[in-house]
């Protein structure tokens, strides 16, 4: 069932919102194939369907029509349950604002989906702290979310989206509340991760000079895809 | 344990030890007053109860009550059968009472009470009449023309302001006539006043049982022997012990004579006890279910998040549940000790009813039963908002 070398294919994806009496298309019939191993941008003005594109493929949300294939799956004909598991087993998720459990230690928000997939607690413990370790943060991995700051708690959020080594990582505006040293550390790190690990990584972005990290962009205007632009030159 | 209640122990464990600890302790004390609530008024009732059945057994009835055998209006060699029945075990004593109505006239105005004939000293080991004199002595055994008055009889000096026919404020030292069915008439002096805050004593008249003999012209009358027995609650088991022992005579429990008083007296604490209990449990529910759908619309958020991130939504149900048990637990036990502490009070500063002092009357089963209503309250209070929360559009919840 694996549809080739890609790792997401959609097709006619459409996704419409009901306002009243008038209804507003977050998307409007949008073909892609992202290949695996490929760090794709998805870029464009507020409005333009960035944040519902990647919702649809973290499935957050479902298209109002069209096929939608992630690592080989068509996902919409998952169930609830088998969303939830898919994404647990198959897709890390890194939000805007960190989004991370604000009781629970940089370890512990962490170890969370990894205990929840079933490893033993030796086994979270250990992906974990290599994670951590990864992603820069060996030495805070004690600290609670309030006691870091807000590039490490990106981190955070980061090393939990990629603690079940996920089929692929969504960003969604990870950088939009940091500012450009620790935007830049964000960055530095997902591109290895993508580099070391043949990570497939699909992240929106509005910030021009985030550009160079990806492999490819895609340009979005109201709800279709209006451009796409190979390899920006990573620094 | 499974899998994915380990998690959700480990996600409450850690939400509760480091969320919001005023939150926290506030919401424990308000399921703490709930538990309070949920007991206390009924444990008051249950007291008050305890008391009146008390109260009826030492001044009305005692345990047991011997009447004459069917057909007849007297007990035969009443002295004889109290030696008896004070000889089976269980029994701690038991005294022989005449009973008439008879008409007492003092200053001119008089009325027509129970006047009861008793042995003083045998009455005093069966029942507490000698405790609840108000003025003057309780009469001795070797009194003669001697009277007890109870004090609802006895009235005031202004006799208008009495609500029952009254003797017009007789006192101790005074003296009152009384005419017996038989067209008797003696005069006795009144040597106590007493009040025990049951009609049975305050509207009567008490004589030495002798004087009732002298009156009638027998030589041991009696139409009542009252028994007091070792424990009280096993009363039916002694009146059978009774009966096996030979005494043919009718043979009542106190519950069975206070049968209509004291159902109307249960079935009446039991309708305020029903009603207070729905209505503390309905706050139970509102306050609980309130509190923690607060805290679960305040972590919309979170939820969502958890979700997104592929936590199940029934891990996440079930966080809330073990976390509103958490809760439960310990404002069931705040909530005890709380009770403790009211009922250390109300030792030393006891609620005075018109009966007496009222110790409040603590059940197992009423414990039992609060603390279970309160366990299931607190189960759908963490259930219902939490499935419903996790219900909704995972982007809806995270957009808050």
């Amino acid at each position: 069932m694996r549809s080739g070398g890609n790792m997401i294919r959609g097709e006619g994806l459409t996704r419409i919102y009901r306002m009243g009496a008038s209804e507003v298309r977050a998307l409007d019939g949008v073909d892609l194939n992202i290949p695996r191993g490929e760090f794709v941008g998805v870029m464009g003005a507020s409005g333009s369907g960035k944040s519902t594109l990647l919702h649809m493929i973290g499935l957050l949300d479902r298209p109002t029509a069209g096929v939608l294939e992630i690592d080989g799956v068509d996902v919409t004909r998952l169930s609830e349950r088998q969303r939830t598991l898919f994404r647990l087993n198959r897709l890390g998720y890194v939000f805007q604002d960190y989004a991370l459990v604000p009781e629970l230690t940089a370890q512990e928000n962490v170890y969370l989906p990894s205990k929840v997939r079933g490893m033993s607690v030796r086994e979270c413990n250990l992906v974990c702290q290599d994670i951590l370790e990864r992603v820069g943060l060996k030495d805070r991995m004690n600290f609670l979310p309030g006691e870091m700051s807000g590039g490490e708690q990106q981190r955070v959020a980061i090393a939990r989206a990629l603690v079940n080594r996920p089929a692929l990582l969504l960003a969604d505006e990870p950088c939009a509340n940091l500012d450009t040293k620790n935007s830049v550390l964000i960055l530095d790190l997902i591109r290895s991760l993508n580099r070391e690990l043949g990570q497939t990584v699909m992240m929106v972005s509005h910030e021009e000079w985030h550009r160079q990290y990806f492999d490819r962009v895609i340009f979005l205007r109201d709800g279709k895809i209006v451009d796409e632009v190979g390899a920006g030159s990573a620094p | 344990m499974l899998e994915e209640e380990q998690v959700a122990l480990y996600l409450t464990a850690r939400l509760i030890a480091r969320g919001n600890k005023g939150t926290l302790f506030l919401t424990i004390m308000i399921l703490a007053m709930v538990f309070v609530n949920l007991v206390f008024l009924p444990s008051i009732i249950a007291g008050v109860v305890v008391l009146f059945n008390q109260r009826t057994i030492d001044y009305s009835y005692g345990n047991l009550i011997v009447e004459p055998r069917p057909g007849e209006l007297r007990i035969e060699n009443p002295s004889q059968l109290v030696q008896k029945i004070n000889g089976i075990p269980g029994v701690v004593a038991s005294t022989p009472r005449y009973s008439t109505g008879a008409t007492v006239v003092f200053r001119g105005r008089s009325t027509s009470p129970l006047v009861i004939g008793i042995d003083p000293a045998r009455e005093q080991e069966v029942m507490r009449i000698f405790a609840s004199v108000q003025s003057g002595d309780y009469l001795s055994p070797s009194d003669t023309g001697e009277a007890l008055v109870g004090e609802t009889l006895a009235g005031s000096d202004d006799p208008e302001g009495d609500s029952t026919p009254t003797l017009g404020g007789v006192v101790v030292g005074k003296t009152i006539e009384i005419t017996f069915p038989n067209g008797f008439t003696q005069a006795f002096r009144v040597k106590g006043i007493l009040k025990a805050g049951t009609s049975s004593v305050d509207n009567a008249v008490f004589l030495h049982r002798r004087d009732m003999a002298r009156v009638l012209g027998e030589a041991d009358p009696a139409n009542t022997i009252l028994v007091r027995t070792e424990t009280t609650g096993k009363d039916a088991e002694m009146r059978l012990t009774l009966m096996q022992y030979g005494v043919q005579e009718k043979i009542w429990t106190w519950q069975d004579k206070s049968a209509e008083f004291l159902a109307s007296i249960v079935g009446s604490f039991g309708i305020i006890n029903v009603i207070s209990t729905l209505v503390s449990l309905i706050i139970a529910v509102v306050v609980i279910f309130i509190v923690i759908f607060i805290s679960i619309v305040y972590r919309r958020r979170q939820i969502g998040i958890l979700r997104a991130i592929g936590i199940d939504r029934s891990l996440i149900i079930k966080s809330y549940i073990l976390q509103a048990l958490f809760i439960c637990t310990c404002g069931t036990l705040a909530g005890g000790m709380l009770l403790i502490a009211v009922l250390q009070y109300l030792a030393v500063n006891p609620l005075i009813f018109p009966g007496g002092p009222v110790q409040p009357a603590l059940e197992t089963g009423l414990i039992a039963q609060s603390v279970l209503s309160l366990y299931i309250v607190s189960v759908l209070a963490g259930y219902l908002p939490s499935w419903l929360t996790t219900r909704e559009e995972i982007l809806d919840a995270i957009r808050g």
